[in-house]
């Protein structure tokens, strides 16, 4: 069992708790201890970088300290954003000195712990498509019987590939050999690597539903039964502003979202105490009736 | 070297549009330049693209290869053709397509414009002799200087693709070349113009303009620049810079976000009133967290003291952000030391000793 420190971010703790539930109950499945961090807050999402960048490094730079100080070299996260945020203030951290020298001070003289450690900071997706991959096919015994699935990727795990560099930000594979490993069928189509619109959701609307329809129609008509991504903030735009696609344009989707926690999961027969569909604005109902749960 | 590839040629006065094929014979050097040039030699002179200086520099090349904004000119033919497969050449996206591989630019200078790209000095006095730039001051809006307005970043904007009027990545990359600038004055008008409608707070993050830009600009940073000088200023009336305001006050007082008062926040108690029925449905699913009693991290007392501490260190607004851009640079240029020489020109080893056409190496 490898140890990782785990940083599950605000939405899994409030309104994606389905996500820390599915995360916690798979992880030892495929090899993994997951250490919770009590003492950190919020990474910021693009939000603090831009309102109070200096303040935005410091908050990253605490939560990277008391991932180290679990004792891990890893730090797992379950969001694209949460991702970009540390591993851009990592970036920084661990090559300029000086940098860090001024921000672990600072961390000292509030109590905080100096990030002395070295951590990297990695998506639960990397692992999973990465270095447990093999175990992959023997955890999601239950296989997932043809369903069809559209890899929905989002941004921040991808762009800027400099930062991320996990796989090639324009021909991604890592969702698909999952979902190919679970036993489902990978859907292609173009908006896959494309924006939900999450960010400027509540400030542009209009925009932000210009862009979320995209990867919803397209996986529509190429035939997807449901739609996984690996980040809560996308997972929130495909599934609770589906209602809203519908009141702007006439369509009605009902295309369900999965976390991938929750599609590994219902492949490795997670109960559904661990799963909680229930908690998804749009019914996994048809998805469940094809699996013949 | 044998080289295939598709070109999507399109005729606007017709509408005609087809994915044609092509076969030719390149060196194994070649750009995807050369190889157009030998297409239009050889195979078929109809063919419509813009080029200039070949090098990078005049920014005229800019296409899409696989749906992927590149120049021409920096593109190796043997990289994207490699292992036999078929590059797909197209037009750059969210500009009108003239013919063949040539879009029209004219929006994009409109809103180039729109930034009014020029120094506003407002000197009140005239000056004796030089006025001296400091190097500090021009190492601050290097990045955004580099812009050649290629219009890669604007190619797949994802917000842009929504509303065609966001000024987007390139102009807002130039508005914060100006506003960073110390010898420009016209830094509160710019950044409350900025602001508006179609401005600063407009920009998904989708991150494109970032990965497409061919000479690391990185305009989605210098969006968030232009967004931490207009908050820094006082100028936060947008939604935009209310939702990241709350982000700020939720992190220093709860630890975590606040995600249910995000939205009275954001757009007002009054806008956010009529959402109250689109609420009320995802209430039952426990998207919408009760406020009450609030989620409270460990030890929040450190978040809080952390934010009135940085306060006074004066790296308030965007160099908060250029203060890590030396170490991120790095990815790009890996053997470049942070505390090193801060220009290439400082450092003696810049200029190769020159040495004779005979000698086998360089004398050292």
């Amino acid at each position: 069992m490898k140890q990782v420190a785990y940083y599950k971010g605000c939405l899994a703790s409030l309104s994606a708790k389905e996500l820390d539930t599915s995360t916690r109950a798979l992880a030892p499945k495929i090899g993994y201890e997951l250490l919770e961090l009590d003492s950190v807050t919020c990474c910021g999402a693009g939000d603090i970088h831009e309102a109070e960048p200096d303040y935005y490094l410091h908050l990253n730079a605490r939560i990277l300290a008391y991932a180290a100080a679990t004792g891990s070299d890893r730090l797992m996260t379950v969001c694209n954003v949460c991702t970009l945020n540390l591993r851009q203030a990592n970036h920084q951290l661990l090559n300029d000195a000086a940098l860090r020298e001024r921000v672990n001070d600072n961390l000292e003289r509030v109590g905080a712990p100096r990030y002395e450690t070295d951590v990297d900071c990695v998506h639960f997706l990397w692992l999973v498509a990465g270095e447990s991959f093999p175990a992959l096919r023997d955890v999601a015994h239950k296989g997932l019987r043809g369903l069809k699935i559209a890899p929905f990727y989002g941004c921040q795990i991808l762009r800027p590939s400099k930062l991320m560099g996990f796989e090639d930000p324009d021909k991604p594979d890592s969702l698909e050999r999952i979902i190919t490993a679970c036993g489902g069928e990978p859907i292609d189509y173009p908006a896959k690597i494309k924006c939900c619109g999450f960010p400027i959701i509540q400030a542009r609307e209009d925009t932000a539903l210009g862009e979320l329809i995209q990867p919803i129609e397209q996986a529509k008509e190429a035939g997807a039964d449901a739609i996984v991504t690996p980040c809560p903030l996308c997972h929130l735009s495909l599934d609770a502003w589906q209602s809203k696609l519908k009141k702007q344009t006439g369509k009605d989707f009902q295309m369900p979202i999965l976390h991938l926690s929750q599609l590994i999961g219902v492949a490795a027969g997670l109960s559904d105490s661990e799963l909680r569909f229930k908690r998804h604005v749009v019914s996994m109902e048809p998805v469940l009736q094809k699996l013949a749960l | 070297m044998k080289v295939e590839l598709k070109i999507w040629r399109y005729d606007a006065s017709t509408g005609e549009r087809a994915l044609r094929p092509y076969e030719v014979d390149v060196s194994e050097e070649a750009t995807l330049l050369d190889t157009l040039d030998v297409v239009k030699d050889r195979l078929d002179g109809t063919l419509a693209y813009r080029k200039s200086c070949r090098m990078m520099i005049c920014g005229s090349c800019g296409m899409r290869v696989d749906g992927g904004a590149v120049l021409a000119c920096k593109t190796r033919i043997a990289d994207i053709a490699a292992d036999g497969h078929v590059p797909v050449v197209s037009a750059m996206g969210n500009l009108p397509i003239v013919k063949d591989l040539v879009v029209d630019m004219d929006p994009f200078w409109q809103k180039m414009q729109a930034i009014q790209p020029y120094l506003e000095p407002r000197l009140d006095r005239a000056t004796e002799g030089e006025n001296i730039v400091s190097r500090e001051g021009m190492d601050a809006i290097h990045k955004e200087s580099l812009c050649i307005n290629c219009g890669c970043c604007v190619s797949e904007c994802n917000s842009m693709e929504s509303d065609p009027d966001f000024l987007g990545p390139a102009a807002l990359a130039k508005g914060f070349r100006f506003v960073g600038d110390e010898r420009d004055g016209a830094t509160v008008e710019r950044l409350e113009r900025y602001s508006e409608e179609h401005g600063i707070w407009d920009c998904t993050r989708c991150y494109f303009c970032n990965e497409r830009c061919p000479k690391g600009v990185d305009p989605r940073d210098a969006i968030a620049k232009l967004g931490a000088e207009a908050m820094k200023t006082g100028i936060d009336r947008d939604m935009g810079a209310k939702h990241a305001k709350w982000f700020v006050t939720s992190a220093k007082t709860t630890g975590w976000l606040r995600e249910t008062e995000l939205v009275p926040k954001t757009q007002g108690v009054v806008k956010a009133i009529k959402e109250i029925k689109f609420a009320m449905a995802l209430l039952p699913k426990g998207k919408v967290p009760p406020p009450f009693p609030p989620h409270v991290a460990a030890d929040v007392g450190e978040s809080r003291a952390l934010f009135d501490l940085v306060k006074t260190q004066g790296r308030d607004g965007a160099a908060g952000i250029i203060q890590g851009e030396k170490a991120l640079g790095q990815l790009e240029h890996p053997g470049d030391a942070v505390d090193g020489p801060s220009h290439p020109y400082d450092d003696p080893r810049s200029f190769p000793k020159p040495y004779l056409p005979d000698d086998e190496e360089p004398a050292t």
